[in-house]
């Protein structure tokens, strides 16, 4: 019966409504389920709630995506028409359902428009409920005005009298200091602080939020707000913007540049200024100018000065530092605009709300967003914040079963004595592990999996509701042992269950090494923010606090080193101490002999004054100079800003570049062909090589393949296959080479960590790396066939030795084969980019638009991007990086050509005598095997290279199979002539090949016997080097700095890439169609859910054998 | 609920015979005595025009509330009416509710009527502004106050009142709440009242009629404190208390301690009188010799 979904959707009793999506679909026909679609597609356009149009979108998302592609009949290729796909990169996500729909109608369901539906569906869902976020933003009350505003006669908002009160001695205005703490989830709230989560599910969003001071141990000497902000009335008619504690300031006329988020690190800032209604943001883009709105706030020729200081307390603390932040500085605005009555002391439990909701308009301005809790400093003390269902005047009422602002209700001492408040400080040690990961793709999950009411999740959920009752009783009862097992349990448990990867490999180690430590004294683990790793807990018999302090440093350093190229590591980790607040945020007038500014501040800011001429400084500015010539000879904190101060006005010798001389000792030792670099970077400065020229010509034909150019073994091969395969096993004649030289650039965004040594997933149990999985398959293969595989796994200078150290210290795995690493001999340094490609990249290619606010944002940073390609020289040299970050591997296809130079191949047919074939294939491919029918496939079909294809799915980019000018090879992405080109393409290329080795060798020009001869195979490694197309690629690499701070920069490198070698005419190939779970690759985190969710990863694992099952 | 507040049994709303003209403001004490052409083409002073606007709504006796000093200017700036005229003096600057406040003994035990010195008010009905509000103030029996739907960009210059609509009236408002010159954050809060366009507020028109609990409201606030009172806050409490109504009047206010505000106050009677050729046309000439 038709409309059982839909029903759920609508249902009124919670039984029915939180039925799981799963459980129907795991038992419907695929006819069925294609009609529930059609009827969920109707319900949605017909429905005005909005939940029940997200639901009926999530469940639509999930059935293409999870349900549809298993049903016995689902047709496996097919192709995704680009004007769809244009459509959704546009965001114009119901025109693009439109063509995907009318497309499924003409050509029957098939995987790949299903995929194009799921990703369409799921981002229209979750635009739908940003929109609603975004609209209930605007239309809380106290905001709506902003939007109103858009004339600086209009601007309605007047500095207070008391900030307009000039020293009568000369001095300057006085200056508003705030101080903010951060906030601590005690309870970690299963995430249902999402604000889409607490606005359908009201009930379930409760969180136990506790205020908290600050000390990094060994860094500062008692626990204080982190966070301090100071505004002050200045006589220039200037927005100055200054944060300490990223070292940036800027004198900001122009009303354009308030809006400019990404330009430079005052992003934070600037949205703290418009969502206090200083600068509105419904001035933005009006041309008016902001020294006559600062005029009607402040007077003709006066402005703001408005600095952020943020007490070294690391990124990523999972404290919630950037949203109190962005509360302190929108806090001290509205007091200075008598938007708080309050100027000084605490605020008011109605203004805590309004700067609430102002940090949550400011996060939306910002293109960032938090959880509702995250502002929780600004209370004081401990606090339990819940959902509130949405009631008749409410913006979001008849919308939304909840309201977008929760209620917070401050904990007196009935329900957390003093005594237990001491107690738990007594217990938790507080650090920052070092990690510092997005989890913005978590709170999409969480979102997600709530939504369809996965059964496991759900009850997860429910569970975490119980813990949180849990935890309230332990502080009442005064146990803070209680507190530390349901914290873990919390973890271990719940949390898990909903998000897997909220745990890594590291803090599970970081868990048993602390208990394996303290045994009965390690009382809990507590998990705060979005994810672990960053910013944790560990609750200790208090007697142990201190011991614990000092051993959880060095075990986090210890297993910080022991990871740290298989895991992204931002910081060294830190043990704070910490207080409870119990005051929340707080105001201060400072004039007089107060008006001091922090340290950091004048170590920013002299400098550039005592570079000007000091005649011609405005009047205060001068003072402010005279002040702190004058502090710094009496006042014992300023001592090192003198310091400072002087050392950046003298002059200092040539900046030193961060890599330094070490980077080209180290080009030297890796084979850096500096001739063929000199001849890159004049063909990139000259347009002759760039992101355009690495397309083949306009003329070109590019068309589908045809059934014949392919071997379909989707349906199993022949028996005769599987028997020539086997056979070949056992005889010893195939080796696996397993390509790891590159880092994994989009698999964490250009942390540089080598990717084969992630430990991403959970697999028998235990994390488990890339490295590991492959090592597993071999094992399974060897034992059964009695004969070990060979395993060689490629590597470059950037993995070489981490890999070489990390199977030393894992034993190889136990892997009893062969296990060899091939060395690479190849490397490039990472150039600017050049404009030109920056512009093809960002402005010509079809880019994926964002949301509107972030998309703002994005174009800002790249904006700003340009100018720094510019600034430091496009097609120069990267330098200004860690070593590692400035080099890069040059492609697949030396890692291949590698083996024959570095002598790798020849050993291993010395040893292995009977080698004849090699299953190549990318780190990332987990479901690569040594599959005896493929292998046997390809030995009866006698090819140099038989490459596996797969069929081709929405997010499959990069090229694929296809008849290029008639003639059939892979087509790299990349040389693809124009984008529509890649989407008449049904097969994609999963790289996994099986090589003759004897007819490879012959392609070089080489026999086995010539491997001997490094002159001979160099020779023929150049020769076939220079028929490969090189392809200009930008890269995003981290640079780091700070405490926790990352920048993501855009490179330049070239690759030449192993598919071309399918182009080669002399190189006889063959086509084999392998089933998508053999074939597809990781290369994005956010893949892991899906991966783990629709099978795949149990067919992985049904590869594997573990090394303690043998 | 409003319903449940009674009228101020010890105020008798037969007649309003009193009215209390505030002029000690600090930048505010020479502007009633500038000298204007009124509508019927006399030279008037600002006071005295006011005085007219008064006394054409009933008011017998009126009290002007001058700082120390003005009185003998005031006097004769009062213009034929001076015989109606007595004058109370403020002796600190204490703010508004405070300069009200100082004619307490005026008031007494009856109704009055509360203008600026500074203001003039025009309107196109046949009755002038302070006739509409007296007559609205007799037939409610409570206190009103003059208000007018302002923009909120001009919140920062007056005090603005939150209520709703009395039932099957128009233009006349149940008052729930008064705040002296909010921000426009506290006042979406707080003053939404339906039936305004967005981003308009029920803003003071300078002029009310108010029952002796005001006095006692502001008496109690002096005694409470050292530094200014406000007439918004001892109004916040009133509405709190009593009936009390917001009447949105159909006319126009003039403040002339405004930059140009003589000059427009000063056009303003003009085209609404007898010079109104006269005037236009020397505009008109003004501006075509500009243009050459």
């Amino acid at each position: 019966m038709t409309g059982k979904l839909r029903q759920i959707i609508t249902a009124s009793d919670p039984a029915t409504r939180d039925q799981s999506l799963d459980a129907f679909g795991r038992g419907a026909s695929l006819e069925g389920l294609l009609q529930e679609c059609e009827d969920l597609e109707a319900f949605r356009h017909r429905s005005e709630n909005l939940y029940e149009r997200v639901r009926a979108l999530f469940f639509l998302y999930a059935m293409h995506r999870f349900h549809l592609p298993t049903k016995a009949g689902m047709k496996l290729r097919g192709l995704v028409p680009f004007k769809g796909y244009n459509h959704l990169l546009r965001r114009r996500f119901e025109e693009a359902l439109e063509v995907f729909l009318a497309t499924q109608a003409a050509d029957g369901p098939s995987d790949a428009i299903s995929s194009a539906l799921a990703s369409t569906y799921y981002r229209l869902g979750i635009q739908t409920l940003a929109d609603q976020v975004r609209r209930s933003v605007r239309s809380v009350r106290g905001n709506q005005w902003m939007f109103r505003m858009g004339h600086p006669a209009d601007q309605p908002l007047r500095i207070r009298p008391e900030l307009l009160q000039r020293s009568p001695t000369g001095g300057g205005y006085p200056i508003l200091r705030e101080q903010t703490p951060v906030r601590m989830d005690l309870t970690h709230s299963a995430w249902s602080d999402i604000f889409f989560l607490g606005m359908d599910f009201p009930e379930g969003a409760n969180v136990l939020n506790v205020s908290v001071d600050l000390a990094v141990k060994g860094r500062h000497a008692t626990p204080k707000p982190p966070i301090e902000v100071y505004l002050r009335v200045i006589d220039e008619p200037v927005l100055r913007l200054t944060s300490v504690d990223l070292g940036t300031a800027a004198d900001i006329s122009n009303l354009n540049e308030v809006f400019d988020f990404a330009k430079d690190y005052l992003g934070l800032l600037k949205a703290a200024v418009i969502a206090a209604g200083i600068v509105p943001p419904g001035i933005e883009g009006s041309g008016q100018s902001l020294a006559d709105l600062l005029a009607r706030l402040a007077g003709p020729g006066r402005g703001l000065e408005l600095i952020s200081n943020v007490n070294d307390i690391p990124k990523g603390s999972r404290l919630a530092v950037s949203t109190n932040l962005l509360a302190s500085l929108i806090s001290v605005c509205m007091r200075a605009t008598s938007q708080a009555q309050s100027l000084e002391g605490a605020l008011q439990e109605n203004e805590r709300r309004l700067v609430l909701a102002r940090s949550i308009l400011g996060e939306w301005l910002g293109g960032s967003g938090g959880g509702w809790q995250d502002s929780g400093g600004v209370w004081p003390g401990m606090k339990l914040i819940r959902g509130a269902v949405a009631q008749e005047g409410d913006p979001e009422f008849g919308l939304s079963r909840g309201r977008l602002m929760p209620v917070h209700r401050v904990l007196d001492t009935k329900d957390v004595s003093v005594e237990m408040r001491q107690k738990l400080q007594d217990s938790l040690v507080l650090v920052h592990g070092g990690m510092a990961q997005n989890v913005g793709p978590i709170l999409e999950m969480v979102t997600e999996k709530y939504l369809l009411r996965s059964e496991s999740e759900w009850k997860g959920r429910l569970q975490a509701l119980g813990i949180l009752d849990e935890i309230l009783g332990a502080l009442r009862n005064k146990d803070v042992r209680g507190v530390g097992a349901a914290t873990s349990r919390n973890f271990h448990d719940p949390i898990q269950t909903i998000i897997p990867w909220a745990s890594t490999f590291y803090t599970e180690t970081l868990i048993a090494r602390a208990r394996k430590e303290f045994g009965e004294d390690f009382w809990g683990f507590w998990m705060l923010g979005g994810m672990s790793g960053g910013g944790m807990g560990f609750i200790f018999a208090p007697e142990k606090k201190q011991l614990a302090q000092v051993r959880l440093q060095e075990i986090m350093s210890q297993t910080k080193r022991e990871l740290e190229s298989a895991l992204p590591f931002a910081m060294e980790p830190v043990v704070y101490d910490f207080a409870i607040n119990e005051k929340g945020t707080w105001a201060d007038l400072l004039s007089g002999e107060e008006l001091l500014l922090p340290q950091g501040y004048y170590a920013l800011v002299v400098p550039k004054l005592l570079r000007l001429d000091l005649d011609s400084l405005p009047p205060l500015r001068r003072a402010e100079l005279d002040k702190f010539a004058a502090a710094s000879r009496t006042e014992q904190e300023l001592r090192g800003a003198v310091q400072d101060v002087f050392d950046s006005v003298l002059p200092q010798p040539k900046a030193a570049t961060m890599a330094g001389e070490s980077l080209s000792e180290l080009l030297e030792q890796n084979g850096f062909d500096r001739a063929q670099h000199e001849q890159i970077r004049a063909d990139l400065k000259e347009g002759r090589i760039g992101l355009a020229q690495n397309r083949l010509p306009a003329k070109t034909k590019i068309e589908d393949v045809q059934p014949e150019d392919v071997i379909d073994a989707t349906g199993g091969l022949p028996g005769d296959c599987v028997e020539l395969g086997k056979a070949a096993i056992a005889n010893g004649e195939v080796a696996v080479v397993t390509l790891a030289a590159g880092v994994g650039s989009r698999w964490t965004q250009g942390a540089g960590v080598v990717k084969a040594l992630h430990p991403f997933c959970k697999m028998g149990g235990r994390h488990r790396t890339f490295l590991e999985v492959h090592l597993a398959k071999s094992r399974r293969v060897g034992r059964q066939s009695g004969t070990m595989l060979p395993h060689v796994v490629t590597t470059s200078y950037l993995t070489h030795e981490p890999i070489e150290s990390f199977l030393a210290w894992q034993q190889n795995y136990g892997y009893p084969g062969p296990l060899v690493l091939s060395p690479g001999k190849a490397i490039g340094l990472r150039m600017i980019p050049m404009e030109r490609d920056l512009r093809f990249l960002w402005e010509e290619m079809p880019q994926q638009l964002l949301d509107e606010q972030a998309q703002k944002v994005r174009d800002s940073l790249r904006t700003a991007l340009i100018g720094w390609a510019k600034g430091a020289g496009e097609g120069s040299d990267y330098t200004d990086n860690v070593s590692a970050q400035c080099l890069h591997p040059v492609g697949h296809w030396y890692e291949i050509s590698n083996l024959l130079r570095n002598g790798t191949l020849a050993r291993l047919l010395n040893e292995q005598p009977n080698l004849k074939h090699l299953l190549l294939h990318n780190i990332d491919t987990l479901g690569a095997d040594v599959d005896a029918a493929l292998l046997g496939l390809h030995i009866r079909e006698g090819a140099c290279l038989s490459f596996e294809m797969i069929t081709r799915r929405i997010e499959d980019r990069g090229g694929g199979l296809a008849r290029v000018n008639g003639s059939v090879r892979i087509l790299e992405g990349l040389a693809i002539p124009r984008e529509e080109d890649e989407f008449v393409l049904s097969y994609y290329n999963s790289l996994t090949t099986w090589i003759d080795i004897g007819k490879l060798l012959a392609v070089f020009g080489l026999s086995a016997g010539d491997l001997n001869n490094p002159e001979k195979v160099a020779a023929a490694i150049r020769n076939l080097a220079v028929r490969m197309p090189a392809y200009i690629t930008l890269k995003e690499v981290k640079k780091r700095w700070g405490h926790g701070q990352e920048d993501i920069f855009p490179v330049a490198q070239f690759e030449k890439l192993w598919g071309d070698m399918s182009a080669l005419p002399e190189v006889d190939c063959r086509y084999v169609v392998v089933p998508r779970r053999r074939g597809q690759q990781l290369k994005e985190q956010a893949q892991l859910d899906g991966w783990l969710r629709d099978g795949s990863a149990a067919y992985v694992e049904s590869l594997c054998e573990w090394k303690s099952e043998i | 609920m409003w319903e449940a507040r009674a009228p101020s049994k010890q105020t008798s709303f037969v007649e309003i015979k009193k009215a209390i003209i505030t002029a000690a403001g600090k930048n505010q004490r020479t502007l009633p005595l500038q000298t204007l052409v009124d509508r019927d083409s006399a030279s008037k002073t600002a006071l005295a025009i006011i005085v007219e606007e008064v006394m054409k709504a009933g008011v017998e006796e009126i009290c002007v509330v001058v700082r120390p000093g003005d009185q003998a200017a005031y006097r004769v700036a009062a213009g034929p009416h001076a015989n109606r005229v007595q004058f109370v003096e403020q002796a600190e600057s204490l703010g508004y509710g405070h300069a009200v406040h100082c004619a307490k003994e005026f008031s007494g035990d009856q109704p009055f009527l509360l203008l600026v010195g500074d203001h003039l008010y025009l309107t196109r009905e046949a009755k002038n502004c302070a006739q509409q509000l007296v007559e609205v103030a007799k037939a409610e029996a409570c206190a009103v106050s003059a208000v007018q739907a302002t923009h909120e960009s001009k919140l920062p210059y007056y005090g603005a009142v939150g209520g709703h609509l009395v039932p099957g009236r128009q233009r006349l408002y149940q008052v729930e709440s008064v705040l002296e010159k909010p921000t426009p954050t506290e006042a979406e809060q707080k003053l939404i009242v339906p039936g305004l366009r967005a981003g308009r507020y029920l803003c003071f028109f300078g002029m009310h009629v108010l029952t002796p609990p005001v006095m006692q409201l502001l008496g109690e606030a002096i005694a409470s404190t050292k530094t200014g009172v406000q007439l918004s806050a001892a109004l916040n409490r009133l509405a709190a208390k009593e009936r009390y109504l917001a009447l949105e009047l159909r006319g126009r206010r003039y403040d002339i301690g405004v930059k140009y505000g003589l000059l427009t106050a000063q056009l303003a009677l003009a085209f609404d009188g007898k010079d109104r050729d006269e005037v236009m046309s020397g505009l008109v000439e003004m501006l075509a010799l500009k243009g050459e």
